[in-house]
């Protein structure tokens, strides 16, 4: 066991390090001169001007040489400070990452509770209307773009039945549970149509099995068919479906935090490649890379416990 | 200074790109969604600097922004943001009246014993949020600070030859030629007074979060919780009138999000930026408009390129333009069409003088009429203009700039020219402004421009031959030599008169040509009033004045 993790956490220094070259050689690469935005208004646009910024700031020195200083600041736990803000980037992620976080655990809870919720249903009650029902409905959630479910939600509970507020992250656990109801709902509509599907699925898949007509022939409740048999044999692509959807929502709560007026990381990162805020950029887009890696491994170890059949596999 | 526009549209870059590309949808999408607002008649915009006078207290006020501020260290980082913010915490040596106009103000007087020298007198009482009274010696620190020419107002001090304490309450200042405008940058930033210990002291850090202020306005800073919200409160022991709100705290939100705040109450106001967020609040229950005289302008400026070298067709196309049009359909009726290149608040002094000068304007009609046109096709034809190559216009994506390259594609074609439209992302627009190679693909963008100053010979000194703005490749001898007598005319009268012939000279040969001027909107719940609802409130303390309707 021991000897798994150390080879996962070698594994994930090697990842991040080439995922921090390849983004920091992309922001490098997108359009848009960094100069522009950190010489001040356009009057101050002149040649002499722009030199002596990007002298300032180390944009005249090549790619490479401008990764090596970044990387080796960042081995010193120094992430550098924020081009746009003169913040330290270290501060910024810390008044920011709690919002993000928070949203996306709110969300993962909606879409795992309801999503889950609804795929049993169905899968239980296959072939009826409840079935058909929870099928469409979820086919319709999933066609909507979360920056549309955003707009209606707030636009009703919002603006029109004033439930719930418009703006802003909110202070306090309860605040922030009324604050970020809506924007967690938006970004797990998606989610909850997608995990429906698969708990549905995998339900089935696990009521076919032979052990299932045996114990349903031996006279065994339904109830208890479905929770000890099906359920826990199907749980574990559902987990994984589960790990992965939250994880790809780190990187995804952008749309809403615009629509929301929140500052989480996903504006704080729209903002930073925008002005090709370097150090920002690269932080943010690591932090997520991160997030998604702890995320996944995280689902990966956990897999084995629920399945021993995956566990025998792996030794 | 000039304001780079809200740089909304994302650029696709690293692992999160499909995210990315999401995000620059959904802003384009609710900033549609949220114009619901009934479209105002660009002829019937009022601009009035005030609001009325404020009678009850206030014990907070929730406040939007469009944007975080960068840093609340003005010399190092300056955006509107900072400013809305700060202009209420510090203060300046001059301050900008909402009428535009300055005056001295902690310097209580300023004399000009001749045309080179600026003696400026302290006011006395004055203490700093932490405490200690300010010194000649703060206000001397805070002034060469202004000048290290690595920070943004460095270029203001370019003709200063030198600056001196000459008394407890004395500073002197000495110029290698007469400056004009140097009184009005010294309402500006370069005017700020800093407490130089408490600056000092908190060194890189100063201006970001977590740090006090080192100012002695109406307002102290309270905290800044990065990400989240700024606050304000008010300062016990300020010198001057004590204002009625004792707390402002300053969120930020953009396009739909803005808009909903403002109209669920869950802000009390705002000062819109942009014409397209007003426009969508227009009209929505629970809160007033208020416009007021900005400098700010939506301009075409042509480039070397030779698309529109002859005078004769870029007169021709201001002449076919149609402004009205673009106000209508591309702001929601917020602008008003205009010929010149700075908005009427540049107008601080002598302000009939700039008024008639403006109405004299020539080829600059709101709508063209049929002799207009006939006009302008004469001097395509005197100017033998290439009919055959498109004229190429630069323009991003935004509502506002589509709408005025069609306009221009039209306008073109109403006169025997073809346009064709290059758009590019928001990001790379801004390298138009200063990148000669990039302009190289164009023959004309749709742009915007503000001065700081209240001032229009803080503008036209662009279009001087050896100017960096002057794409056109504009010459002109006399021109230049008018300018810099302008510069360095002190006398109001005479300066204003001087001003006058060159804007001639500038919109005679089409150097920009100018569309409309963008007011500047105060959005406030109805139950308040107070501010000045002119630009005025990026250098001018305007939470001081805020408060109820009723005492």
């Amino acid at each position: 066991m021991l000897a798994r993790i150390s080879r996962r956490l070698a594994g994930l220094l090697a990842t991040l390090l080439a995922a921090s070259f390849v983004i920091f050689a992309a922001v490098y690469a997108a359009p848009g001169d960094p100069a522009v935005f950190l010489a001040g208004g356009r009057d101050k646009l002149t040649p002499e001007k722009l030199e002596l910024v990007r002298a300032q700031y180390h944009l005249d020195e090549p790619l490479v040489v401008q990764y090596g200083r970044w990387l080796g600041d960042c081995l010193q736990f120094d992430l550098g400070r924020s081009f746009k803000y003169s913040d330290q980037v270290a501060d910024l992620l810390t008044a920011r990452f709690p919002t993000t976080l928070a949203l996306v655990a709110y969300a993962t809870v909606l879409f795992v509770v309801l999503g889950v919720g609804a795929g049993i249903l169905a899968a239980v009650r296959r072939g009826t209307w409840i079935d058909s029902a929870v099928v469409g409905g979820t086919t319709l959630a999933a066609s909507v773009p979360s920056f549309v479910s955003a707009i209606a939600l707030v636009a009703l509970f919002g603006v029109q039945l004033g439930w719930f507020p418009v703006t802003g992250g909110g202070e306090g656990f309860a605040g922030t549970l009324h604050h970020l109801t809506l924007p967690a709902l938006a970004l797990a509509l998606g989610a909850l149509a997608l995990i429906s599907r698969v708990t549905r699925q995998a339900m089935a898949d696990a009521g076919a099995a032979d052990h299932v007509e045996v114990a349903r022939a031996s006279g065994v409740p339904e109830r208890e068919i479905v929770l000890r048999h099906v359920l826990r044999n199907a749980l574990g692509p559902i987990v994984t479906m589960c790990g992965l959807v939250m994880a790809g929502m780190l990187a995804g709560t952008v749309v809403v935090e615009t629509a929301f007026g929140i500052s989480g990381i996903g504006s704080l990162l729209v903002g930073a490649i925008n002005t090709h805020d370097f150090p920002v950029a690269q932080a943010v887009l690591l932090l997520m890379v991160t997030g998604y890696i702890v995320v996944t491994t995280l689902v990966d170890l956990v897999h084995p416990l629920l399945d021993p059949r995956v566990k025998e596999a792996a030794a | 200074m000039t304001h780079l526009p809200s740089r909304r549209t994302a650029l696709a870059a690293g692992l999160v790109a499909a995210t990315m590309v999401a995000a620059a949808g959904c802003s384009g999408a609710t900033r549609s969604t949220s114009g619901s607002g009934t479209a105002t008649d660009a002829a019937k915009l009022t601009l009035t600097p005030v609001t009325a006078p404020a009678k009850g207290e206030l014990a907070r006020a929730d406040w939007l922004l469009e944007d975080e501020p960068d840093s609340l260290d003005l010399d190092t980082q300056g955006s509107s943001a900072g400013r809305v913010v700060l202009t209420n915490v510090c203060e300046r040596l001059y301050q900008l009246q909402p009428d535009m106009s300055t005056k001295p103000f902690l310097a209580e007087k300023a004399e000009t014993p001749d045309d080179r020298t600026l003696v400026l007198t302290l006011r006395s009482g004055v203490t700093f949020h932490a405490g200690t009274p300010m010194t000649a010696d703060d206000v001397l620190w805070s002034l060469q600070r202004h000048a290290d020419p690595d920070m943004e107002q460095g270029d203001e001090f370019g003709n200063i030859a030198g600056m001196k304490k000459t008394g407890d309450r004395q500073i002197t200042i000495t110029f290698k030629a007469p400056d004009a405008l140097f009184s009005k940058a010294l309402a500006g930033d370069a005017g700020i007074v800093w407490n130089k210990e408490q600056v000092e002291k908190a060194g890189k850090d100063f201006g970001t979060p977590g740090q006090p202020d080192a100012c002695t306005g109406p307002y102290a800073l309270g905290g800044w919780k990065s990400g989240d919200s700024i606050t304000i409160e008010r300062y016990d022991g300020y010198w001057g009138e004590k204002p009625l709100t004792k707390k402002v705290i300053f969120r930020w939100a953009t396009d739909s999000a803005l808009v909903n705040a403002l109209t669920t109450g869950a802000a009390d106001g705002a000062y819109a930026e942009s014409p397209n967020t007003a426009s969508a609040l227009n009209g929505k229950k629970g809160i007033e408009q208020h416009y007021g005289p900005s400098t700010a302008s939506l301009v075409l400026i042509p480039t070397e390129r030779g698309g529109l070298k002859d005078p004769r067709v870029r007169r021709a196309l201001s002449l076919a333009l149609d402004r009205k049009g673009i106000a209508a359909s591309g702001y929601g009726g917020m602008v008003q069409p205009w010929g010149t290149p700075v908005g009427s608040g540049a107008w601080g002094y002598e302000k009939p003088v700039f008024e008639a000068a403006q109405k004299a304007i020539a080829y600059a009609p709101a709508a063209p009429t049929a002799d207009d046109l006939a006009a302008a096709e004469q001097l395509v034809k005197d100017a033998g203009a290439d009919a055959a190559t498109p004229i190429v216009i630069g323009t991003d994506a935004s509502q506002g700039r589509t709408v005025v390259a069609n306009a221009v594609r039209a306008a073109l074609q109403r006169i025997g020219l073809k346009g064709q439209i290059k758009t590019v992302p928001t990001a790379q627009f801004e390298q138009f402004y200063s990148d000669p190679e990039i302009r190289g693909e164009i023959d004309v963008l749709v742009g915007d421009w503000y001065i700081s100053k209240a001032d229009p010979m803080g503008f036209y000194d662009n279009a001087l031959s050896d100017s960096s703005n002057n794409w056109v490749g504009f010459k002109d001898k006399a021109y230049d030599a008018k300018v810099k007598q302008a510069l360095g005319t002190l006398d109001d009268a005479a300066r204003a008169k001087l001003t006058a012939d060159v804007q001639k000279t500038f919109t005679d040969a089409a150097v920009w040509i100018s569309v409309a001027q963008v007011p500047s909107v105060l959005v406030l719940n109805e139950k308040l009033t107070g501010p000045p609802a002119s630009m005025a409130y990026l250098y001018y303390p305007w939470a001081a004045e805020l408060g109820a309707k009723e005492g």
